[in-house]
C-alpha cells in the first residue's frame, strides 16, 4: 500500500526514450542558447590569452619591442632570478593572508545577516555592499590620508600620547594587507551570507536538540554545509588578492612589489614578451592553487561538500 | 460616390527615402563646405590634453575648419600602437605627442616621418635645438634642484650637492623618474650621460644614508609638503605649480647644467591625414598657443616670437647661459639600456 501510495504521489516526470528528432531539437536549442556567451568568451578571453601565450615565447628587442621567436628565456628569467620569485612569494603570502582574515572576519557577519529577521536586513546588506560603490583606487586614496605620517591615524595617536613618533604604515606590506582585506571583505560576506541563508535553521536546531553545543554545531553541521560557499568566497577573495593592482601600487609604494604591478611595469617598458610570461605565471599559479584547493576539499568532505 | 485619398505605405516610404537623401546630401555639402578634414592626435590625458584643446585645437584649428579628435593614452601604450600599426598602409593617428626620448625611439624603429620644415610657416621662429629631423619640440623645461629652505641649509648649488650622501636622509627620489634621476646622479658623480655607473653607486650611498623613494610626482610633492624630506630634482615647470599650491620649495639651476626635458610631436609614416598633421604642428608653434602654454603649464615656449611676462619668465625660464648649458639625454644609449636600467633600479636601488 505504502509503495503504491508513493508511486501515486511521485512528482517525477514519466520516463520515456526521446526520439531522434526530439534529441536533435533539444541539441539545437542548447547550442543556440550557449552560442552567444561562448562566442563572447572565446573572442574576448580565450583568443587574447592565446595571443599573449604566443607573445611570451617571443624575444624582447629595445628598438622593435618584440621579435618573433620560440624561446623559453622569459620563463627561465622569471624562475631563476630571486627578485622575481620573491615577488611571486610575496603575492602568494599576501593573497593567502588576506583570504584567511577575510574568512574569519566575514563568517560571523555573514551568519548574523543570514539569520537576521529584522526589517532592516536590506539596509544592513546595503551597508556591506556600500564600499563596492567606490573604486579601488579611490578607496586606496582614502587609506593614504589615514595612514600617512601626518595622516588622521598618526595625528590622533600622537595627540593622545599613545605614540611618540609617527607609525610607518604607508608603503608597507601591512598597509597593503589592510587595503586588500577592505576591498575583498564585502565579496566574502555576500557569498557566505547567501549560502548560510540556504541552510535551513531547523538543521541547526536539530543539532542543538541532540545535545550539540554552539561550537560543535558550527564545526560539525554549519561548516560542512556552508563549505561550498566558503570555497566560493575564498576562491573569489584569493583571485582578487593575487591580481590586486591599485592597492599594492598606492599603499605598498615603490619598494613593495606584487605580481599585478610587475606585469603592468613590464608592459610599460614595452617588454611585452616578459610581461606576457609573468602574466602567464600569475594566471597559472592562481588556477592551479584554486583547483588544488577545490580538489582537496572535495576529497576531504566527499560529494556532500 | 466619394473618393478617399489615403497615404499608402509605399508612398510614405518613398517620401521618407527622398527626405533622407536630401538631408544626407545637405549634410555632406555642409561638411565639405565647413570642414577641412579630421586630424587625430595621440596625446597623454589630463591637463596636457585639456590645454591642447584649449590653446591649440579650439582657438586655431577648429576655427580654421579642422575637426580634431584626441586619442588619449599613456605614451607606452601609444608607442606600442604605433609599432603594432607599422605594417598598415593607413594608421589610426595623424600626429603623436611624445617626449624627445620617445620621439627618438620611434624614429629609431622607423615608424615616423622626417619633418619637412618647409611646410611649416612658423618654422623660422622655432629654436634650432627644438628642430629634430623627425619631430618638433612643443615645450621644454629642465631638471632643476629643489629644496625646502627650512630643512636644507646651505642651499644646494649643483646636482652634486643634492645627491650628497652626507645629507642623503634629506633626499627624496621619484620612482617613475628613474631615467632622469640616474642621469642626474651620474652628472653629480662626475660621469656622463652615457656613463651611469658612478651615478648608480652614488644613489646606493644616498639610499643607505636614508633617501626616500616616492612612487609618483604627486607623492613626492606631498612628502615635500609634509617635510618628510627636503631636497630632490624636478622639472622647473612643476616647481612653479608646487609653489602656487603653497609648498615651501625653491628651485636652483644646477652648476652641471640642467638636464633638459622636451615634449614634442611626430608624424607616423602611415598617418592618414598628413596635411592635417602639419596644420597641427603649425598651430602648436603659433605665438598665441605657445604663450598660453607658458602661463597655463609653466613650460617654456620653443619659438622665439612668444612673449613671456618677465615675472613668469623668472619662475619658469632659463637665462641664455642656462639654456646653452642644458644637457640632453643620450637617446640611443637610453633606448638600448632602458630595460636594464629599470631592472637595476627595481632590484638594486629599491630592493
Amino acid at each position: 500500500m505504502v509503495g503504491q501510495g508513493a508511486q501515486r504521489l511521485s512528482l517525477d516526470p514519466p520516463t520515456r526514450r526521446l526520439t531522434n528528432e526530439e534529441r536533435g531539437g533539444s541539441l539545437l536549442m542548447a547550442s543556440t542558447l550557449l552560442a552567444p556567451a561562448t562566442c563572447v568568451v572565446v573572442l574576448g578571453l580565450l583568443v587574447p590569452i592565446l595571443i599573449l601565450l604566443r607573445y611570451s615565447f617571443n624575444k624582447f628587442d629595445p628598438r622593435l619591442m618584440m621579435l618573433e621567436a620560440v624561446t623559453l628565456e622569459n620563463y627561465v628569467k622569471f624562475f631563476t632570478d630571486p627578485f622575481y620569485t620573491n615577488v611571486f612569494w610575496t603575492t602568494l603570502r599576501v593573497a593567502l593572508l588576506c583570504t584567511l582574515v577575510c574568512l574569519v572576519l566575514a563568517f560571523p557577519l555573514a551568519y548574523v545577516l543570514a539569520r537576521s529577521e529584522s526589517r532592516h536586513k536590506n539596509v544592513l546588506l546595503m551597508l556591506v555592499v556600500l564600499p563596492l560603490f567606490v573604486g579601488n583606487a579611490v578607496r586606496a586614496a582614502g587609506w593614504m590620508t589615514l595612514f600617512g605620517s601626518k595622516g588622521a591615524l598618526n595625528a590622533s595617536l600622537l595627540e593622545l600620547g599613545v605614540i611618540k613618533a609617527p607609525l610607518q604604515i604607508m608603503f608597507t606590506e601591512r598597509a597593503v594587507v589592510i587595503g586588500v582585506i577592505a576591498v575583498n571583505l564585502p565579496y566574502m560576506v555576500l557569498t557566505l551570507q547567501s549560502v548560510i541563508e540556504g541552510i535551513p535553521r531547523q538543521i541547526e536546531e536539530a543539532a542543538f536538540s541532540l545535545g550539540a553545543g554552539p561550537w560543535t554545531m558550527s564545526r560539525r553541521v554549519l561548516w560542512p554545509l556552508a563549505l561550498p560557499g566558503i570555497m566560493a568566497g575564498a576562491i573569489l577573495c584569493f583571485i582578487l588578492a593575487m591580481n590586486a593592482y591599485a592597492t599594492p601600487v598606492l599603499l605598498g609604494g615603490p619598494q613593495f612589489k606584487m605580481m599585478g604591478p610587475l606585469v603592468f611595469g613590464q608592459f610599460r617598458l614595452n617588454n611585452w614578451p616578459f610581461g606576457a610570461a609573468v602574466a602567464f605565471v600569475l594566471m597559472t599559479a592562481t588556477l592551479v592553487l584554486t583547483g588544488a584547493a577545490n580538489l582537496l576539499v572535495h576529497q576531504r568532505y566527499g560529494r556532500g561538500a | 460616390m466619394t473618393t478617399t485619398r489615403s497615404l499608402s505605405r509605399r508612398r510614405v516610404l518613398k517620401g521618407a527615402a527622398t527626405l533622407t537623401c536630401l538631408g544626407l546630401a545637405d549634410l555632406a555639402f555642409d561638411a565639405a563646405a565647413q570642414s577641412k578634414g579630421k586630424v587625430v592626435v595621440g596625446t597623454w590625458g589630463g591637463d596636457y590634453a585639456r590645454l591642447l584643446n584649449k590653446n591649440i585645437e579650439q582657438p586655431i584649428l577648429v576655427a580654421e575648419g579642422w575637426e580634431v579628435i584626441q586619442d588619449q593614452a599613456g605614451d607606452p601604450e601609444r608607442r606600442s600602437k604605433m609599432l603594432a600599426e607599422r605594417r598598415l598602409p593607413r594608421g589610426t593617428t595623424d600626429i603623436q605627442g611624445l617626449s624627445a626620448l620617445n620621439m627618438f625611439q620611434m624614429h629609431d624603429a622607423g615608424v615616423i616621418d622626417t619633418i619637412d620644415y618647409g611646410r611649416l610657416k612658423n618654422a623660422p621662429n622655432l629654436l634650432p635645438s627644438m628642430q629634430y629631423p623627425y619631430g618638433v619640440g612643443h615645450i621644454y623645461s629642465g631638471k632643476v634642484g629643489v629644496y625646502n629652505p627650512k630643512l636644507v641649509d646651505p642651499a644646494p648649488r649643483s646636482y652634486k650637492d643634492i645627491f650628497d650622501p652626507k645629507r642623503g636622509d634629506k633626499l627624496g627620489i621619484i620612482d617613475i623618474q628613474y631615467q632622469y634621476t640616474l642621469v642626474c646622479a651620474a652628472l653629480a658623480a662626475g660621469g656622463k650621460v652615457d656613463e651611469l655607473e658612478a651615478g648608480k653607486k652614488l644613489l646606493l650611498e644616498c639610499k643607505k644614508a636614508g633617501a626616500r623613494i616616492y612612487p609618483t610626482n604627486e607623492a613626492f610633492a606631498q612628502g615635500l609638503k609634509t617635510e618628510e624630506f627636503g631636497t630632490g630634482v624636478m622639472w622647473k615647470a612643476r616647481v612653479v605649480q608646487w609653489q602656487n599650491a603653497g609648498i615651501n620649495v625653491e628651485a636652483i639651476v644646477p652648476a652641471e647644467g640642467a638636464l633638459a626635458y622636451v615634449s614634442g610631436f611626430v608624424i607616423p609614416k602611415n598617418a592618414p591625414n598628413k596635411p592635417g598633421a602639419y596644420a597641427y604642428l603649425d598651430a602648436m608653434l603659433d605665438k598665441r598657443a605657445q604663450e598660453a602654454f607658458a602661463i597655463d603649464m609653466g613650460y617654456n615656449p620653443t619659438v622665439t616670437n612668444a612673449i613671456v611676462a618677465p615675472e613668469l619668465n623668472k619662475r619658469i625660464g632659463f637665462t641664455p647661459e642656462e639654456v646653452k648649458a642644458l644637457v640632453d639625454l643620450d637617446y640611443g644609449y637610453m633606448t638600448r639600456n632602458d630595460v636594464a636600467l629599470k631592472e637595476w633600479w627595481d632590484k638594486e636601488l629599491k630592493g
